[in-house]
């Protein structure tokens, strides 16, 4: 139990630590402990990422970016959800696919990235696409293992109580695997936005990676650090949405 | 069959005037496993009086929580069936028989409250009216205040009681009860045995209780069926014939002690 008093000191710890940590860069461009000209100080750093969000161009770029992630979510997350529950309900296909998914969430998605831009060309679609790969195999199996984390005795309770197939879905799987569906939609979230970002960098005409190739092209570090904090930013602010909906759904998983 | 069943199972005269509630019609049951099939029950049968509370118990994997689940409607047995009511249970019918399970199995998010509402819920049964129905329920079972605590804020003892109330929530004749203090300590567990013979006292159904303990058994029931070791056979049905209310003290007497002795000796000649 946190009382609002230690919850508020951790806070103010947590503010000094953030603090602490520009300070500390702050000092290290400043005081020529690293190459000033490859780690801008922050000073430097923070109001250009404020131009940037005031620029027409670099807001185009960043519009591109989180529609690719938003589009690659959409199909994404249905499709691994109906993989994976198609997996678990269907021992056959579960025991016959499961393996394939577990072999292919393995390995590292960006050594695909070539045959994607075969097959995708090197637009808006060759990003979803990649986003959707990346974020699928997490999603079903996750799907697949809330699916097996259903409690039995749950299960026999409400068939013993003459709850229709309906019922037990909606009353027992339901409950029992939104929090772990949850949390492999944070996890696949992740994936998805690292997929999309990773591919606009590798060729790319516009968004966020395109922007961050470019400049570290040309050295401009100034800009380089400025997207790679607005970048940072914006998938905190995703991942802890969905840990606190995460929290939510799976408070009764608590002790 | 039902002849020297009735001389086996008919304590009284007037009992054997009163039509049973639950009959368990030569029920015989196999399973397969990697090794070939295995026989777990052998031609059971059972007339159980309403109003009885009656005890089942035997060496551990006789099958009595088998046959419990296909009381329930919730296993098929191989051959053989089971009447409640004049009518046969080929699946589960919570409007006559109410189960209560060996872990509470109450659903850990949902309150206290919701919980014993769930299977009015499952009815739609309006939740104004579920609710007012659990409510009593749970003060019933002893727990007033504690209607809106989620089952991790309930001890071992308090998630059974929620489990007993929501066994009585939809006030079915019938009440299957399997091993449902197994996993509780013994002080609350005999504290929990007074509480339901309390509540049956008020609400008179028939209950068939699985347990593995002999003293429990012998303080909670009219009648022990004993079975055999696998394949489960019924061995003997005794009697419990201590008056009621029961109380603490009778567990001391040189009858309970006999009763309890007879219903080991059987027991221990199996396994």
């Amino acid at each position: 139990m946190s009382t609002g008093r230690t919850r508020g000191a951790v806070a103010l710890a947590q503010a000094a630590i953030v603090l602490s940590l520009f300070l500390l860069w702050e000092a290290a461009s400043r005081l020529g402990w690293a190459d000033a000209r490859l780690l801008p100080p922050p000073s430097l750093v923070l109001p250009r990422a404020a131009a940037l969000l005031s620029d027409l161009v670099f807001l185009g770029h960043l519009w591109i970016t989180v529609q690719e992630v938003l589009l690659a979510a959409v199909i994404a997350v249905p499709l691994g959800v109906g993989i994976g529950l198609t997996l678990a309900e269907s021992p056959y296909l579960g025991l016959a696919f499961k393996p394939f998914f577990h072999f292919v969430a393995a390995v590292p998605k960006s050594v695909f990235l070539p045959v994607f831009i075969l097959l995708f060309g090197i637009g808006f679609g060759q990003k979803v696409a990649f986003g959707v790969f990346q974020a699928l195999f997490v999603l079903v199996i996750a799907t697949a293992a809330a699916v097996a984390a259903v409690p039995e005795e749950l299960l026999r309770l409400a068939r013993a109580n003459g709850a229709t197939r309906r019922q037990i879905w909606a009353e027992i799987h339901w409950n029992a695997m939104l929090p772990l569906i949850l949390e492999g939609l944070r996890l696949g979230m992740i994936f998805n936005i690292a997929g999309v970002i990773f591919a606009e960098m590798y060729v790319s005409r516009a968004g966020l990676g395109q922007r961050f190739t470019s400049w570290g092209e040309s050295f401009q570090m100034p800009e380089l650090f400025a997207g790679v904090l607005i970048a940072a930013g914006l998938s905190i602010i995703v991942n802890e949405t969905l840990r606190a909906l995460e929290r939510r759904a799976g408070a009764w998983r608590v002790a | 069959m039902s002849l020297h069943l009735a001389d086996r199972a008919t304590p009284s005269p007037a009992m054997a005037a009163v039509k049973p509630e639950i009959i368990v019609e030569g029920i015989t049951h196999s399973y397969q496993t990697g090794r070939g099939p295995v026989l777990a029950l052998k031609d059971i049968d059972l007339s159980i009086a309403p109003g009885r509370f009656v005890g089942l118990v035997g060496p551990s994997g006789c099958g009595k929580s088998s046959l419990l689940m296909m009381m329930a409607g919730l296993t098929r047995p191989s051959e053989g069936r089971v009447i409640v009511r004049d009518a046969p249970v080929t699946s589960p019918a919570p409007d006559r028989i109410g189960v209560v399970f060996q872990e509470s199995s109450l659903l850990p998010w949902r309150t206290a409250l919701e919980n014993v509402a769930f299977p009015l819920k499952l009815r739609g049964v309006p939740r104004a009216e579920r609710e007012a129905k659990a409510e009593q329920l749970l003060h019933l079972v002893g727990l007033k205040g504690f209607e809106n605590r989620h089952p991790h804020e309930l001890s071992g003892g308090m998630k059974q009681r929620v489990a007993i109330a929501r066994g009585f929530c939809q006030d079915p004749p019938v009440l299957l009860m399997d091993e449902p203090f197994a996993a509780l300590d013994e002080q609350t567990r005999m504290t929990l045995g007074d509480e339901l013979l309390r509540i049956w006292d008020q609400h008179r159904k028939t209950v068939v209780f699985v347990t593995h303990g002999l003293t429990e058994a012998v303080y909670l029931c009219d009648e022990v069926v004993v079975l055999s070791g696998r394949p489960g056979e019924v061995l003997a049905r005794i009697e419990i014939d201590l008056p009621r209310p029961r109380t603490w003290e009778m567990m001391a007497t040189e009858h309970f002690g006999r009763l309890r002795e007879r219903i080991w000796s059987l027991i221990r000649t199996q396994s």
